[in-house]
């Protein structure tokens, strides 16, 4: 008898979309769906997920790109990994802050591995490559039986690793929206190691429209049970000429949203974070300030 | 639980047989195929011990389901050195005593060999960032940034 590490499973392999979810669907929640296996498999050996069915992903054919440009927007399909996104042109020139926020995490192997739709659908409020899909407006375009819908990814997150998910939903692509002309962006995080998770990370994104801002988007990650968007602190962006006086306004008000309520665990503790997401904020805005001038 | 048919191309053998579906590819690979350099140490895809190549990418064999990467080849640390003669990174180790106890070994010169393979002229920052996921608790990093800075050059 060989020791396996994981429980006895079935392994199916999909050849389509809409198989995947009728598979997924028929087994009523017992089935998991597998891609790169990065959060899956870790968390079936520690037992906090035990899957009687196995669908694989990985055999459907036309998942695996990375396609468009900065006037198009981008679209990443379920199957690309963080390494496609990280050397990808697109991804690299058009959207570079979400390069940022990919080429920083984990390691080569499990790069090579994890997929984009996996990093996000793990469900971890301290995701950086989630909290900068967010500030992009990303979308995420979801196919169940019944049908297919576009949910915002700001909507998507329910709780610490829950999501609007139900047995049968498949993510198939994400839907970056095009950057208009004068958008800018950034992405910071904090890690206690370059491996780590973030212990506090924050995407932006700032539309300047005839020297004001017209269009502001704020996530911060790590600081509650999902992803927050900073929308009183957005709101204080909006109509106005960004100042060293207003960036010093807005990082205030995204330590003091309502939403940002942090706690203390392995990484950190609940005061630093709340300390931390102001100074982030602050520089991350900093940032968008002196890329809109220069 | 039906086992499922499985064929492996490793280090260039192709090898057929039924798995358990729920197997990892470092169980196959270290105990029904005997590649015991295939180490495994913590065993959810931190320390890269694990590391072996499959269609050319360095991946985590204790995280990846055996059944996944049917039909796929998969290279090992076997499968560098011809007989006797070992790869020039494998050199390259040994004369830079880049190895101590060399538990992490097999995984390190794995991750080494897809870089160098990726981008055959890696600065010591790229070795830095390609390694990363390749922990060793003996040796320190210096050493086996020099051996595979020398085996980038061509040499031991």
């Amino acid at each position: 008898m060989l020791y396996r590490a994981l429980h006895p499973i079935s392994y199916l392999e999909a050849k389509t979309v809409s198989e995947a979810s009728e598979i997924c669907f028929s087994y009523n929640g017992t089935a998991s769906l597998l891609a790169g296996g990065c959060s899956l498999i870790p968390l079936m050996k520690n037992g906090a997920l035990k899957p009687q069915v196995l669908v694989n992903l990985a055999t459907i054919d036309g998942l695996k790109y990375i396609e468009g440009s900065r006037s198009e927007g981008l679209r990443i399909g379920a199957l690309a990994t963080l390494r496609d996104a990280e050397k990808s042109l697109a991804v690299q020139t058009d959207f570079p802050s979400l390069f940022d926020s990919i080429t920083q995490i984990a390691s080569v192997q499990v790069k090579n591995m994890g997929t984009i739709v996996g990093n996000i659908t793990e469900g971890t409020p301290a995701s950086d490559v989630a909290a900068m899909l967010i500030a992009l407006g990303a979308k995420l375009k979801i196919i169940s039986p019944g049908g297919t819908q576009m949910v915002p990814l700001d909507s998507f997150y329910v709780h610490v690793r829950k999501t609007i998910l139900r047995p049968g939903d498949i993510i198939e692509e994400i839907i970056i929206p095009p950057r208009s002309e004068g958008t800018y962006t950034a992405f910071l995080n904090l890690c206690k190691t370059k491996e780590d998770p973030a212990k506090v990370n924050v995407g932006m994104l700032v539309r300047i429209a005839e020297g004001v801002c017209a269009e502001a988007r704020i996530a911060v990650g790590a600081v509650a049970p999902v992803i927050v968007r900073a929308r009183k602190a957005e709101g204080m962006l909006q109509g106005k000429k960004i100042t060293p006086a207003l960036i010093e306004d807005v990082a205030a008000a995204v330590r003091d949203d309502e939403g940002v309520r942090p706690i203390t665990d392995i990484r950190s503790t609940a005061e630093y974070r709340h300390e931390m997401v102001e100074v982030l904020a602050r520089r991350a805005l900093t940032k968008i300030q002196q890329k809109a001038v220069h | 639980m039906q086992k499922i048919p499985a064929l492996f191309i490793v280090n260039g053998d192709k090898y057929e047989l039924l798995i358990d579906p729920h197997a990892l590819l470092v169980e196959v690979l270290r105990d029904e195929l005997g590649f015991h350099g295939v180490h495994e140490s913590c065993g959810e895809g931190d320390c890269g011990a694990c590391t072996v190549l499959v269609d050319g990418l360095a991946v985590l064999s204790c995280i990846t389901l055996a059944a996944s990467v049917r039909g796929k080849s998969i290279v090992t640390i076997e499968g560098l050195a011809k007989g006797a003669d070992l790869n020039t990174l494998q050199r390259a180790f040994v004369t830079h005593h880049a190895v101590q106890c060399g538990y992490c070994t097999p995984g390190m010169i794995l991750s080494a060999k897809h870089l160098i393979d990726e981008n055959p002229h890696p600065t010591r920052e790229g070795i830095k960032k390609g390694l990363a996921g390749n922990l060793c608790r003996c040796t320190g990093y210096n050493k086996i940034i020099e051996a595979v800075l020398a085996a980038a050059k061509g040499g031991e």
